[in-house]
């Protein structure tokens, strides 16, 4: 090849094929390394249990949850198993929470629930006390999820929150926010909307967003992708 | 000219944090998407690992207090910082704090691991 045609290839891959890179060491992405390098070294933990970890907390495509919830929708049996034994229903979706890494538990709980919505009823999890989540079936915690800003209001005042993620829910239905903490976490079972009828379990997953078993928004035949909290444009906007 | 170190505060710290080399000005300047840094991920990882080493007797740092400093410091010393650099900036107060690595050890440790990324 000559150098031309390899020029030629070269810009061709930068101008179609990749997105940019920040090309500079961040101070931020130094200091992670040596935290990591000198807890190693002191013995805290192995460089492959960080990796193990590191990889968990990467995990992407549909959550087991969504296909927990999708399945529960189709079989009653199984339905009555998650509500009364999520941990062993989790484990028919491929997910063990005891060894959900290999290496354990990414952190300490006892116990695991399925909170089940009706017509009347309505659920959201939050961990009003840090960042507790049933990160095993749902993943890494959405960044809002941690701020103190949701967890303190959404036990105060969840009809108001809710409608920021924009889930406006009747008066007649009753909203229950289930606090987890270091030893419980829960997971929301909505109900299966309209429309779905005669769906299969792919199908239905794919509306099972991990916001919907949250409880901050409802499942939608045609909503695939966790719903984008409500932002108005401001009336009076500041001009330099 | 540098900030007056405020008490319980570490200098090496507080040197990153002045230098300001946060995930929005990078992809600002370097036209990126990613919403989030690329050692995210190793962050929740060196977290995980730890809390899981510290359910041991005698902890160092337990997954509460890790958790409890992070939003403290990210409310006060660290405010101007955005996610997740208060929380990475915090674990790391939390571990100097506490005397699991000293101040010394870390800024020497920087200054090894730059040079190795930009060999």
């Amino acid at each position: 090849m000559s150098n031309s045609d390899h020029d030629h290839d070269h810009d061709h891959d930068h101008d179609h094929a990749h997105k940019p890179m920040v090309d500079e060491i961040t101070d931020f992405e130094v200091l992670e390394i040596a935290l990591r390098e000198l807890c190693i070294e002191k013995g805290l933990f192995t460089a492959q249990e960080h990796r193990v970890f590191t990889e968990y907390a990467e995990q992407i495509g549909p959550t087991p949850a969504a296909r927990l919830v999708a399945k529960a929708w189709l079989d009653p049996e199984f339905k009555k198993l998650a509500l009364t034994d999520a941990i062993k229903a989790c484990k028919e979706v491929g997910v063990d929470w005891l060894h959900p890494t290999g290496f354990g538990a990414p952190s300490d709980f006892m116990a695991f629930k399925i909170l089940e919505d009706t017509p009347t009823l309505h659920h959201v999890i939050v961990c009003a006390l840090c960042s507790c989540y049933p990160r095993p079936i749902l993943g890494n915690s959405p960044e809002w999820y941690r701020t103190p800003n949701y967890r303190r209001r959404i036990v105060r005042w969840p009809r108001q929150v809710l409608s920021e993620f924009g889930l406006e829910l009747p008066g007649g239905v009753e909203v229950r926010v289930e606090d987890s903490n270091q030893k419980h976490r829960f997971m929301v079972m909505p109900l299966r909307p309209a429309g779905t009828e005669g769906w299969t379990e792919d199908q239905l997953a794919e509306i099972l967003t991990r916001d919907c078993l949250i409880g901050v928004a409802l499942p939608k035949p045609g909503v695939t992708n966790n719903v984008t909290p409500l932002v108005r444009e401001a009336v009076r906007p500041v001009t330099a | 000219m540098k900030k007056k170190a405020q008490p319980d505060s570490f200098g090496v710290l507080n040197d990153i944090v002045e230098r300001d080399h946060t995930w929005p000005i990078m992809t600002q300047r370097y036209g990126v998407e990613n919403p989030l840094p690329p050692w995210k991920t190793s962050l929740d990882g060196l977290c995980d690992a730890l809390d899981q080493s510290c359910s041991s007797s005698k902890p160092p740092l337990t997954f509460k207090e890790r958790r409890d400093e992070e939003d403290q410091l990210s409310a006060s010393l660290y405010t101007n910082l955005p996610y997740p650099e208060n929380q990475l900036v915090a674990l790391a107060h939390s571990l100097l704090k506490r005397g699991v690595i000293d101040e010394k050890e870390l800024r020497e440790r920087l200054t090894l691991i730059r040079k190795r990324l930009e060999a």
